[in-house]
């Protein structure tokens, strides 16, 4: 760690100056203790204890026994993998098509640049309140322009009906998220010095055989950083899911960290449980833990092969 | 020299008509693609001018039949809009200034000063970006605000949406610092100014650009901030901003009845911020690539 953090030193300290270094860095390293540190010592707290919010009980490993017993959890792992999964293999592609686009200076690119990153800076929480009217069954929009089409006969319960609500989730994600990663793209792409495509161009290369031989390539060192972003931010996604299908129908898109929050602050059919969601809270930071761990090892693998 | 325009000339092949059809069709994808995202935007804002009746029955008009402002009167004085509004402004605000003032001192002296421990605090700020015990946290926080008699205080809100996102404003001001001659603070120190002289009137005026994106981050992430704002203000409905404000109204049993005030709702959410972004995109799509993304 110390290594990465060039040394800036303007040589000793005086005394003075080392109380006005701690005044400068005390709200910050406050903020850093309060919100930070502290509530990730205390989730480890409870994790034997059956605790709704006002007593605590020990209960041993009852909290780890329930883990394992929980299908409704599992299922809900099962359903963050899908929905990260899913948003990736949508939302990367298109996100860099459209910042090659970006690239090819079309009229207009400055405008859809801002257009396509609009989404972002909309409240998610909002954005899903939105769509869940785009979506609703009998008089919701997309509903309403499938049929004028001719392409639906009979009206879809987007959010309602288990087979697909997932892509209603998905829909949103793809919609909110495209443009961040558009801009992330463009970035990297905008660091491939030009004359590496004019040279490309001499040598009679085709905009596809460029793109693949050249663009990527260059690009991988960002794309692995961008990549590692997109499975760390796909995974903790629930704030907009939460609003726009609070996990249902049937749980079919609850994921791991909305079925946490549940158990957290109650919903009405349940009381708190805190100490298991401490538990299940761990539980999930490891998972989110590993599969960032896997993709770096592949990451490292295809640098090898490429 | 005369060579090279040559190469360039026959490499542009967009000149061409295939080249051209090319460019033409490339441009209705894009726009397709921008009308798409738009869309939601739109139907919104559109449809909060229309009347309860007509957005219950639904259908594809993006217009009003009749456009009404009725909604948006109903929101604001029987809905507690007028409240929720007020509330977004001063958690949004508050999460900028204390941002703000935060941040621009500690990413100064982080990238500046040798310390001791700055290593630890430096790598503890790393860590916490990738360590993520997501909604958990906020139990402990709501727990620690009650006993401190915070738990109903916008402060609290500020406070830990501020701290949510110091780690990303002091890595984008350290990279920013970079830039900053560091003779500067060494002939300030020269002329007899102390550290935070210095700090205060040589380096936060050179600043100004990126204390610009920090403001204009932190104020977009304090006036969407959603789950925290909700857990705070689960029993005092007067402190709710507007993104919970809205979405209380969808849970509360008439939903349906209250399509339009729903709808006028979010567009105060969402105009506000909108306006802002379309004067300072640049702000916003700089800030995302200044400090995050680092190869």
């Amino acid at each position: 760690m110390k290594d990465s953090v060039p040394a800036k030193s303007t040589g000793h300290i005086k005394t003075r100056d080392g109380l006005t270094i701690g005044l400068m860095m005390f709200p910050a390293v406050l903020m850093l203790l309060v919100c930070s540190v502290y509530p990730f010592l205390w989730v480890f707290r409870y994790i034997c204890y059956d605790y709704n919010g006002m007593t605590a009980y020990f209960t041993g490993a009852r909290n780890f026994v329930r883990l394992f017993e929980d299908t409704a959890f599992w299922a809900s792992v099962g359903h963050t993998f899908e929905y990260a999964a899913l948003k990736l293999v949508f939302i990367l592609p298109l996100a860099l098509v459209m910042a090659v686009l970006m690239q090819q200076k079309i009229m207009g690119s400055g405008i859809f640049r801002v257009i396509y990153f609009m989404p972002t800076i909309i409240s998610s929480a909002i954005a899903a309140l939105v769509f869940s009217f785009i979506f609703a069954a009998y008089n919701g929009v997309l509903n309403a322009v499938l049929r004028a089409t001719g392409i639906i006969k009979q009206n879809i319960n987007w959010l309602g009906d288990p087979s697909f609500a997932m892509w209603a989730v998905l829909i949103l994600a793809i919609w909110g998220g495209f443009g961040n990663y558009m801009i992330y793209f463009m970035s990297g792409l905008s660091s491939v010095p030009g004359d590496v495509y004019e040279s490309a161009m001499i040598d009679g290369s085709s905009g596809l055989h460029t793109f693949i031989h050249i663009t990527l390539p260059m690009l991988s060192p960002m794309l692995k950083t961008i990549l590692m972003l997109a499975i760390t931010t796909a995974f903790k996604d629930y704030e907009s899911i939460m609003v726009l299908t609070t996990g249902g129908p049937n749980n079919r898109t609850m994921v791991m960290f909305l079925y946490i929050y549940r158990l957290l602050f109650g919903s009405n059919q349940n009381n708190p449980s805190i100490g298991y969601a401490c538990v299940l809270s761990i539980v999930a930071a490891v998972i989110v833990g590993i599969v960032t761990g896997i993709y770096l090892l592949l990451a490292r693998k295809l640098d090898d092969v490429m | 020299m005369a060579k090279e325009k040559t190469v360039r000339g026959s490499s542009g092949a967009v000149v061409s008509t295939s080249g051209r059809v090319a460019r033409g069709l490339l441009f209705v994808f894009m726009l397709i693609v921008g009308l798409l995202t738009l869309y939601p935007v739109l139907y919104v804002l559109f449809g909060s001018f229309k009347e309860n009746a007509e957005l219950l029955v639904g259908g594809i008009n993006l217009f009003p039949k009749v456009w009404s402002v009725d909604n948006f009167v109903e929101a604001w004085q029987q809905a507690d809009f007028s409240t929720y509004t007020m509330n977004s402004v001063v958690i949004a605000v508050g999460v900028m200034l204390l941002s703000l003032f935060v941040t621009s001192m500690a990413g100064y002296v982080l990238d500046r000063r040798k310390f001791p421990g700055r290593a630890l605090i430096y790598g503890t700020f790393m860590a916490f970006m990738f360590i993520n015990v997501g909604s958990v946290s906020l139990r402990p926080l709501f727990e620690l605000a009650i006993s401190l008699h915070m738990n109903t205080s916008l402060f609290s809100v500020i406070f830990i949406s501020a701290a949510g996102g110091q780690a990303t404003y002091i890595f984008l001001i350290m990279s920013y610092m970079k830039s900053v001659p560091k003779e500067l603070d060494e002939a300030a120190t020269i002329d007899g100014c102390t550290f935070f002289q210095t700090f205060y009137k040589i380096i936060l005026p050179l600043l100004r650009p990126i204390l610009a994106t920090v403001a204009l981050l932190s104020f977009r992430g304090g006036w969407n901030e959603y789950i925290m704002p909700l857990v705070f203000t689960m029993t005092e409905p007067s402190k709710r901003p507007l993104t919970v404000g809205v979405n209380m109204l969808k849970n509360s049993g008439d939903g349906a009845a209250a399509w339009n005030i729903m709808f006028a709702g979010a567009v105060i959410a969402i105009v506000p911020i909108l306006l802002i972004y379309i004067v300072a995109s640049r702000y916003f799509i700089d800030g995302l690539t200044g400090g995050a993304v680092k190869g």
